[in-house]
């Protein structure tokens, strides 16, 4: 992994406009804040390597070493990443309180890992008005109140920064794929640091085809509806092609073209749709509004899916073929799009003196992600 | 008793510049001072507060310079003697007031005494206010040494009584600055009483009413006593010539740089070759007193500060005489062998004249020079403009920028004239992006709030101090409120006019007397306006910046005022608040995590980096125990305990 600093950071991801504000630079030191969804250093530092940089999923990301480190193999063109099954999930009857996004499956396996004792704190994303807020809660109802996805882009990974400087440990943090890599990259100790202590003890990933810039969203919906009085949103799965706002007596329907104006440029960089290094992957299933897809991936994720089987707080389906087929095409063309932009914007596996990537690949997975 | 009210006349003593303006306007009988502080001006009316009681007196320091001629005139229009004060580019604030009163005369002598900055040692231009005494038709004066700033300021009061007019006597910071021997004159024993009388014929300057009208009638009167005092410079006593009496060349020249010709004729030994020609009444020059040393010589060279006011005037003259005293060449400024900028030294003087009358002159030896270098570059610390340790104006823009940083729309803070006013630099995270003149942050912000509607979507912040926003800030807002301009307007209230030493300003409840005042609350005039208006104390940094975030995202006009006094106010001076120290377990120092944010980046003067131990320290005999670095260490390495006994 190719490590520089904070001046490199600034240069190659807040000044290019490929910051997604995952917050995994936020709260290591005093230069790196989240405000408003907005990730902006405040003073200039001047080490030649800092975590900040280390951290960052949209920076010198070197997929090979990743996953030699993560998964004891290479990374290669797999759709779906490396995992150990793919099944329909939801929570199980009467086990979520409150309103949940699809099957309910994020918040259920979260609240179980919590009450298993297979974490102690869990940090979520709530939302202030329609600012993503990261949270760290330690009971049942924090969860649920945290439930429900938030389509924008969220600095969840400085409430994990802070737990590590607090001492907080075995804390379960519910990531998109941005945030499952820098945190993929975080638990790896990049810097050799002596007093490094990974806090986190499980990772449920999310997936996602692109978030929302907050900055960009906010007077986007101001502009068409009263703020204040959006309860829920959704995009529902293919073909809908719609973002949904659900105003308490009314929903409206906003055409996806249009909000795709406002998703961050890092994310068009991203080839996970998954959140492949996490334990777990959640995310929406086609044509069944009322479940998710969920893939397991480690052990842990493992142990934690069948004893929340076993106890009843989610339910498990096979997943049907045609399903599973569509969900490896989307990963895929997400994985195909994202290595396509980053060598059209000289950003992939850059080596000349002073080039930089936004992330690296080995040259053979590139060819099969661009040849066909 | 103050020195300065020695009542033995003819005896020596040694003042400060402005306190031998001070002596001078007391041995003239003066009845009333009014100014604005500013550096080099401010002792003068600080000098005249403390002996007001034993004088009879009335002093005040004014809202601004306007007010401040506005209140002497008053004086004068009633018969009174009165003296008006305030640095160089108060002079520019006061000139509509002074264009109108040169034309409706005055009655009791009026002096007014600009103190001009030249190179700005104190100030953030080097203007000159002498260039008002020609645009407003006005006689100036100017004092060459320190028994002069005493005499002329006597003088310039009996002048402007013979000619009912207003006198400029102009210093400048090197004159008011520094001590001389003086020779002290009478005070005097009796006063007067103050009438106005309005009831005479229109046109009676002494009893009518005081009013620039009927204007070209009132125009040539002031021309015609501007000639009047022409007449009385022939004879001035404070235009001198020493010299030989067939001179190869006249040095011509005025205030401080009459100090520093003499210093370079002598340098060179030239005293049988070049003659001085010092003059003390430089507008309007004296025609038959300039004829008589004009044609002492043919080569000329003017010396004074800054532009070339007395050059340009000689040469007019010069020109106008030329049928009798033959062509003259005269040099200085215009032809490049002085500098226009920054102030003047013996050694730039010597340098120009040594040229002209060929006696070779190294002012300073080249190897001398190298030598200074090199020690100026290796051995000499390196020290910019810095807040002091403590300062609330650190702390206030350590918020600012960033609430501006985390707001994250590339707004920018406009602000003017102050300690702030070194936020343009890394002491105050360089926060400021436009720097004019007094109250002007909030003006040009106004324009600035305005600009929505060509596309501008960076938020705009002003800043001015407690006693700016009295002094001019307040039009201002009441301009961006009543024109609904977007705009955040940061009072930095260190409860003072602190930079030129805590003058009361008229939001204290104390004048320049001593005496209780009504204070005029800054948030009760920013609420009557119609803003909104938050006060925070700017220590408590995270509110701070909480409130600030939040009325940056606010459209209209909000007043944040951030009140903390001053770190070297009287009532701040050696109390420390808290004891603070540098826990070394903890700190990080140059690690990943913070490098040095304390002593890098937030730079109060009481943060050591020691270097050795790799850890930041704290000089305890410079802090002044605020304690706001410990909100900003990221480890909490910067512990800070209360001191029980000031606080208890």
């Amino acid at each position: 992994m190719r490590i520089f600093g904070p001046n490199e950071l600034k240069a190659d991801v807040q000044d290019k406009g490929l910051c997604v504000g995952c917050g995994a630079c936020v709260n290591l030191c005093p230069y790196f804040k989240n405000h408003q969804g907005k990730t902006v250093m405040l003073f200039p530092c001047t080490l030649e390597k800092g975590r900040c940089h280390a951290y960052c999923p949209k920076t010198e990301v070197d997929y090979t070493e990743l996953s030699q480190a993560r998964w004891k193999r290479p990374y290669d063109a797999s759709p779906l990443g490396t995992h150990d099954g793919v099944v329909m999930a939801r929570a199980g009857e009467g086990r979520v309180e409150g309103r949940v996004q699809a099957g309910g499956t994020v918040s259920a396996l979260t609240a179980f890992a919590l009450r298993e004792g297979m974490i102690e704190e869990a940090v979520l994303t709530n939302r202030e008005g329609l600012v993503p807020v990261p949270q760290m809660v330690g009971d049942e109802t924090g969860i649920y109140g945290c439930a429900t996805s938030k389509y924008t882009a969220a600095p969840t990974l400085s409430e994990v920064n802070r737990a590590a400087r607090e001492g907080i440990r075995n804390v379960g943090v519910v990531a998109t794929p941005c945030q499952a890599t820098a945190l993929a990259l975080m638990r790896e100790n990049p810097l050799d640091r002596e007093d490094f202590v990974d806090p986190v003890s499980l990772v449920i990933g999310l997936f996602c085809t692109w978030a929302l810039d907050t900055r960009k969203l906010i007077p986007f919906l101001e502009s068409r509806v009263d703020v204040s009085r959006i309860q829920w949103m959704d995009i529902p799965p293919p073909p809908a092609e719609v973002f949904v706002l659900d105003l308490g007596n009314e929903e409206i329907q906003i055409p996806l073209d249009e909000i795709r104006a406002l998703v961050p440029r890092g994310c068009l960089l991203c080839p996970d749709m998954t959140s492949e290094w996490a334990d777990v992957s959640v995310g929406v299933l086609e044509g069944e509004p009322e479940w998710n897809t969920l893939i397991v991936r480690t052990e842990k994720g493992r142990a934690l899916v069948d004893k929340a089987v076993e106890a009843g707080s989610i339910v498990v389906k096979e997943m049907p073929a045609a399903n599973l087929e569509h969900l490896r095409t989307a990963a895929l063309n997400k994985k195909k799009r994202a290595v396509a932009r980053a060598r059209e914007e000289n950003l992939l596996n850059n080596t000349d003196e002073g080039e930089r990537a936004a992330f690296r690949m080995d040259p053979s997975v590139v060819e099969e992600l661009t040849g066909s | 008793m103050s020195h300065l009210l020695t009542d033995e006349p003819g005896s020596r003593i040694l003042l400060m510049g402005n306190e031998a303006i001070a002596r001078g306007a007391l041995e003239a009988g003066v009845n009333v001072a009014a100014g604005y502080p500013g550096t080099p001006s401010s002792e003068i009316i600080e000098t005249l507060s403390k002996v007001a009681r034993d004088r009879g007196l009335y002093v005040e320091w004014s809202a601004n310079e306007k007010v401040a001629m506005e209140v002497a005139a008053a004086a004068s229009f009633a018969g009174l003697r009165s003296l008006c004060v305030m640095k160089q580019n108060g002079v520019n604030v006061g000139s509509d007031f002074l264009l109108h009163l040169g034309l409706t005369g005055t009655r009791g002598g009026m002096v007014l005494v600009p103190c001009d900055d030249p190179g700005a040692l104190s100030s953030i231009n080097e203007g000159e206010s002498r260039q008002f005494a020609r645009l407003l038709e006005l006689p100036l004066l100017e004092p060459g040494d320190f028994q002069e700033l005493k005499d002329m300021i006597v003088w310039a009061f009996q002048l402007s009584e013979e000619i009912r007019n207003l006198v400029f006597v102009r210093s400048v910071t090197r004159l008011s600055h520094a001590s001389g021997n003086v020779v002290l004159g009478p005070l005097p024993g009796e006063t007067r009483k103050a009438r106005f009388k309005h009831r005479g014929f229109i046109l009676d300057e002494m009893e009518g009413v005081v009013a620039s009208m009927p204007m070209e009638y009132r125009h040539r009167r002031q021309q015609e006593k501007l000639k009047q005092a022409v007449e009385r410079f022939e004879s001035s006593p404070f235009n001198t010539y020493t010299g030989p009496e067939h001179p190869e060349l006249v040095v011509i020249t005025s205030s401080a740089c009459h100090l520093y010709s003499r210093e370079a004729i002598h340098l060179l030994g030239v005293e049988d070759r070049v003659g001085l020609l010092k003059l003390g009444t430089t507008f309007p020059l004296p025609p038959v007193f300039m004829e008589k040393h004009l044609g002492l010589t043919d080569r000329f060279l003017v010396v004074e500060e800054v532009i070339p006011f007395l050059e340009e005037n000689v040469k007019i003259l010069a020109q106008e005489l030329a049928p009798r005293i033959g062509p003259k060449t005269i040099m200085g400024k215009r032809d490049g062998r002085l500098p226009t900028v920054g102030e003047l030294n013996p050694d730039l003087v010597v340098e120009a004249l040594a040229s002209l009358v060929e006696v070779p002159y190294e002012s300073a030896p080249e190897a001398y020079v190298k030598r200074g270098q090199e020690l100026m570059f290796f051995g000499a610390p390196n020290r910019e403009l810095t807040f002091c340790p403590g300062c609330p104006h650190r702390a206030s823009f350590w918020s600012i920028h960033n609430a501006l940083e985390l707001d994250g729309r590339d707004g920018f803070v406009c602000g003017d004239i102050g300690c702030y006013t070194l936020a343009v630099l890394p002491t105050g995270f360089s926060t400021l992006k436009t720097l004019h003149a007094m109250g002007s942050g909030t003006g040009v912000a106004s324009g600035f709030g305005k600009l929505g509607r060509f596309g501008m979507d960076q938020p705009v912040v002003s800043v001015c101090g407690d006693s700016t926003f009295f002094h001019a800030a307040m039009p201002a807002l009441i301009n961006a409120i009543h024109h609904g301009s977007d705009i955040t307007m940061v009072v930095l209230d260190n409860s003072g006019t602190a930079m030129t030493g805590f003058q009361p300003h008229p939001g204290l409840d104390v004048d320049a007397l001593g005496h209780k005042a009504p204070a005029i609350s800054i948030e009760d005039v920013c609420r009557s306006l119609g803003a909104q208006v938050r006060v925070c104390d700017p220590f408590d940094l995270e509110t701070t910046q909480a409130t600030l975030l939040e009325l940056l995202d606010r459209a209209g006009v909000k007043v944040l005022i951030l009140r903390q006094i001053c770190g070297l106010s009287p009532e701040k001076k050696r109390h420390k608040k808290y004891e603070v120290a540098v826990n070394p377990e903890v700190c990080l120092g140059e690690a990943c995590g913070c490098n040095r944010l304390c002593t890098r980046i937030f730079r109060c003067p009481g943060l050591i980096w020691d270097k050795r131990a790799g850890k930041a320290r704290v000089d305890e005999v410079i802090c002044t125990g605020c304690g706001v670095c410990a909100s900003i260490c990221p480890e909490g390495a910067i512990e800070k305990v209360e001191n029980r006994e000031v606080t208890g």
